[in-house]
């Protein structure tokens, strides 16, 4: 059965017949082509599809997305600048707060969402923030650090 | 330092060249490719863990619109030859990819649908009718040992693939003059490094050709094509595999079986069929570290000095006829861990059960082994009232041995040992927290210390296979690479090992650099693989941290065939001896004469378009292939002497927890790693595999495992219930190194990528048994979970 969606991706305006039963995470990767959105459990565990919708973050494997009618969905695509890297995604790359990378598009957007509401987070706050995503490579270490990177630069950029 | 003149590039901590794309969600994992017409799969399994397969009626499911193709284990039978097991068995066992029959484990396929979608294939398979009539499982390994239980396969007569006994050194009268000896029983668990990534496939077929194409996130392409070869029945020139970025391997990305069930479909179907695990698939069925049972028995002197090691050890392979005795025989080359242990006999039993089929996973036996042996140090310090962090260092093959060969047949080629733990426990604050600890403990608080010590090898030798079989098939371990300079100057490399994370695009890049004197960012590295354009060998492959030491050897010799070109194209043009030329960025000059000098590119001209200018008999364009096999391989000698891995990094882990008395859980409070991998290529890689593989110890320990229950059924097939380590669990670890080199490899460095796996469950464990110390608790099994402690706290 399928159903009419209107919804906002990366601030473009989608408008889609689409099965019921289609997850968001299925429908931003297979009919947008948005394939930043990785897939690593569809039970909601492992955090590799996170996504904003509407500013916070959500499991794109739990959301149908006929239930995503009129909301604004942003994903790892929108969160990268049209040329080079946003300041978190270099901090990422700087201090090597990634391996395979499959785990990446998801840890920056709960990251990108600490930093939306917290410009100063400790770093039990950051690891509270990453804990429900799931990486299988780093043991979090460098991740933490890589958030932390960015949120000091992005403090001392508010200073200057 | 190694390698820290300026202009090396090896050694520097260079970002990922990979992590551009990789942050921005840009990296083209299997599920991110797009191929016309893709069909997709899912697959019928097995409820039960061992059945009789009565029959199966697939011809509803064949109806429903959307479906292509359905392919059943009889009919894949028929299509297709079995996948031979990489031992003899006693009597010949066709395994197909699909079962027939009879099914072995719960979770494993007996029948496949290509679909439009994904979820039309799921559809179709709840319209096939299995009937099953189910039959005891054979679960309990050491049962299986003493001939008793279930048999999985009644032709054979016996559930044990392979046993036997081997000795080195003088045993009996070890233990008949030791002071001592010490006796334990370990246990472990199955669990996974279970890579975030699926493992999945895309089969194309051909039938103007009768050729096949797999894309697939395989990790060890090299043996795959040669079972598929075997399996379809086709000469391998009409295979190729496709590696594209894979997102996490650690020995588990391996599974012959579903490249063959999706070409046998795509054939069927006459369009590409991809098939990818969901995670209930990839934790059911794709590949668990064998749990197993080990006796130890350490003969010793009064004053802590070793004098024998005896170890039983009942391995339970699941459903694994790929790789069975594996696990014993990467244990056997690593059986005395950093210690002098002159006798040693090790009874193995490599023995199948109706669970999941268990292979390569992080560090494959080498965990348990050095569980097994770091915990019964811990027990024999308990015993002899002696610091553990003393009696190893009593024990330890000292720097001046090196290289030290071991009584089975390893050799350690370099390191201190030591000097890593006295590293280790200095950057801990040992002493300091030994007080704490006993403060703390006088109030109330439940903290403890945990020290454990190992060795990493890198590289196999499948020789060692010979213990078993008598013979020599595959043995010893390399890997090829190529190196070109490109028409335009510019330089581009490719490696017959596909990386999962471990950033060979960066580092190949560093060390090609060097050999031609270029910047890492001229350098440009294949992503992934293909065996069409990859040089690669049926050794290729990701496993067993074999970069280092096969891998580095095949990018410095075909960099270094290139350079001896360039410098012999520039010598004859410049008419003057080879002897007077260097490299240096991007071109060759005449050494003391700055300003006459060829660039690559000028070169590159000659060699590819200008041929009339090239010296007589040499030949046009600028490109090598080279293959390294690493020195340290040999074949097994008279006394069943073989070394089932090559070079030996080694570590040291100290780490603090407390144990909270309400909850029984515990929480890792510091945690120092110092190791020694020789010289470190990129010290940022390095760091994030230490750090990643001391969390997967972390899990093993405290979190992680399959558990089955009385009739075979898997109780932790999700993330809900497999529990991995988060944020919140894995501390902030603490590295520092050592770097001695390795003599036997072309750049020093040993392997890292296994790391902390191995003796990480070790030091967890006993800092935990330290913590209970005054309850009296030992850990013999893992992992160690909050209902254990509870346990031990309340004397059960």
């Amino acid at each position: 059965m399928k159903a009419p969606v209107r919804l906002t991706v990366n601030g473009e305006a989608v408008e889609r017949l689409v099965d019921v039963r289609r997850p968001l995470a299925d429908f931003l990767r297979e009919e947008l082509g948005l394939t930043g959105t990785h897939v690593g459990c569809e039970h909601g565990v492992c955090g590799a599809c996170t996504v904003l919708v509407d500013g916070w973050s959500a499991r794109a494997c739990l959301l149908l997305a006929v239930q995503c009618e009129g909301a604004a969905v942003t994903t790892i695509e929108g969160l990268t600048p049209a040329e080079g890297l946003s300041p978190l995604q270099e901090a990422f790359r700087t201090v090597h707060g990634l391996q395979c990378g499959f785990c990446t598009p998801g840890m920056i957007v709960v990251a990108h969402e600490l930093l939306q509401r917290t410009t100063a987070p400790t770093p039990d706050e950051i690891r509270e923030a990453l804990a429900a995503n799931l990486c299988m490579c780093t043991g979090y270490v460098s991740i933490v650090r890589a958030v932390a990177r960015a949120a000091g630069a992005r403090r001392e950029g508010g200073a200057a | 330092m190694p390698g820290r003149e300026p202009g090396g590039w090896v050694g520097r901590p260079l970002p990922l060249k990979e992590a551009a794309r990789l942050v921005a969600g840009r990296g083209r994992f299997l599920d991110d490719l797009g191929f016309a017409r893709l069909l997709h799969v899912a697959m019928v399994r097995s409820p039960h863990a061992h059945a009789r397969l009565v029959s199966i009626d697939a011809t509803a499911a064949a109806a429903l619109p959307g479906v292509a193709a359905v392919l059943t284990g009889a009919e894949a039978a028929a299509t297709s030859r079995p996948i031979r097991p990489l031992i003899p068995t006693a009597a010949p066992i066709d395994d197909h990819c699909l079962a027939v029959d009879r099914v072995r484990f719960a979770g494993e396929p007996v029948a496949a649908v290509a679909a439009v979608d994904r979820a039309t294939a799921e559809d179709a398979v709840e319209a096939i009718r299995v009937a099953y009539e189910p039959l005891p499982a054979a679960l309990d390994a050491e049962a299986a040992a003493r001939g008793e239980g279930p048999l999985l396969y009644p032709a054979l007569g016996t559930n044990v693939v392979w046993h036997d006994t081997l000795s080195y050194g003088d045993v009996d009268t070890a233990f008949a003059g030791a002071d001592g000896v010490l006796e334990e029983r370990f246990e472990i668990q199955r669990y996974a490094s279970t890579p975030l990534e699926t493992f999945g496939c895309i089969a194309e077929y051909d039938a103007g050709t009768d050729s096949y194409a797999f894309t697939t996130n395989d990790q060890r392409p090299g043996l795959t094509l040669a079972i598929l070869a075997e399996s379809l029945g086709v000469p391998q020139a009409r295979l190729r595999l496709v590696c594209p970025d894979i997102g996490g391997g650690f020995g588990n990305k391996r599974r012959p079986a579903y490249l063959l069930i999706c070409a046998l479909l795509a054939r069927r179907a006459g369009r590409p069929v991809k098939f990818l695990e969901d995670r209930r698939e990839n934790l059911t069925a794709l590949m668990h570290a064998a749990s197993g049972v080990m006796r130890v028995a350490l003969a010793y002197r009064a004053d802590g000095t070793l004098l024998g090691l005896s170890v039983r050890d009942v391995t339970d392979e699941g459903k694994n006829l790929v790789s069975p005795a594996q696990h014993n025989l990467i244990k056997l080359g690593n059986i005395a861990n950093g210690y002098r242990i002159p006798a040693i006999r090790y009874e193995a039993w490599s023995v199948l059960t109706n669970k999941c089929p268990s292979g390569a996973n992080r560090g494959i036996g080498k965990p348990f082994m050095c569980f097994a042996i770091e915990r019964a140090m811990a027990r024999l310090a308990h015993r002899l009232a002696v610091d553990p962090a003393e009696l190893r260092l009593r024990n330890y093959v000292r720097a001046d041995e090196m290289p030290y060969a071991t009584p089975t047949g390893s050799r350690y080629d370099s390191g201190d040992y030591p000097a890593t733990l006295r590293a280790a426990l200095e950057r801990f604050d040992y002493a300091h927290w030994r007080r704490e600890q006993a403060r703390a403990r006088a109030a109330g608080r439940l903290l403890g210390i945990g020290i454990a010590t190992s060795v990493e090898p890198a590289g196999t030798n499948l020789a060692s296979y010979e213990i078993i079989t008598g013979r020599r098939a595959a043995s010893g371990s390399a890997e090829a690479a190529m190196v070109r300079v490109e028409p335009d100057g510019q330089v581009r490399a490719a490696l017959g090992d596909p990386p999962s994370g471990q950033g060979y695009e960066t580092v190949v890049a560093q060390i090609v650099a060097d050999e031609l004197a270029v910047h890492p960012g001229q350098v440009s590295v294949a992503r992934g693989f293909d065996s069409a354009t990859t040089p690669w060998l049926y050794l290729s492959g990701n496993y067993s941290n074999k970069f280092s030491v096969t891998d580095t050897g095949a990018v410095v010799g075909a960099a270094r065939r290139v350079r001896d070109k360039l410098l012999r194209l520039a010598a004859f043009r410049l008419e003057i001896d080879p002897a007077d030329l260097e490299l240096d960025d991007g071109a060759v000059r005449v050494r003391g004469a700055p300003g006459r000098r060829l660039t690559f590119r000028e070169l590159a001209r000659t060699a590819y378009a200008d041929v009339l200018g090239l010296p007589p008999g040499e030949e046009p364009g600028l490109e090598a292939r080279h293959a390294h096999q690493n020195p340290l391989a040999r074949p097994m000698d008279a006394a069943r002497r073989v070394p089932s891995q090559l070079v030996f990094a080694n570590a040291a882990h100290c780490c603090l927890v407390e144990v909270d008395p309400a909850t029984g859980g515990v929480r890792l409070v510091k945690y120092v790693v110092v190791h020694d991998c020789g010289r470190e290529l990129n010290p940022l890689i390095v760091e994030g595999m230490v750090h990643g593989s001391t969390a997967h110890g972390i899990g093993a320990a405290l979190l992680e495992e399959f558990r089955y229950d009385d009739s075979g059924q898997l109780l932790t097939s999700t993330f809900m219930d497999y529990l991995k380590p988060t944020a919140l669990d894995v501390p902030d670890i603490e590295v520092g190194r050592l770097e001695h080199p390795s003599p036997f490899t072309p750049l020093g460095a040993k392997g890292v990528g296994e790391g902390g796996a191995i003796p990480g469950p070790a030091a967890v464990a006993s800092a935990v048994e330290d913590a209970l110390a005054p309850y009296g608790a030992v850990v013999r099994a893992l992992p160690i979970t909050p209902e254990t402690v509870w346990r031990w706290l309340r004397g059960r």
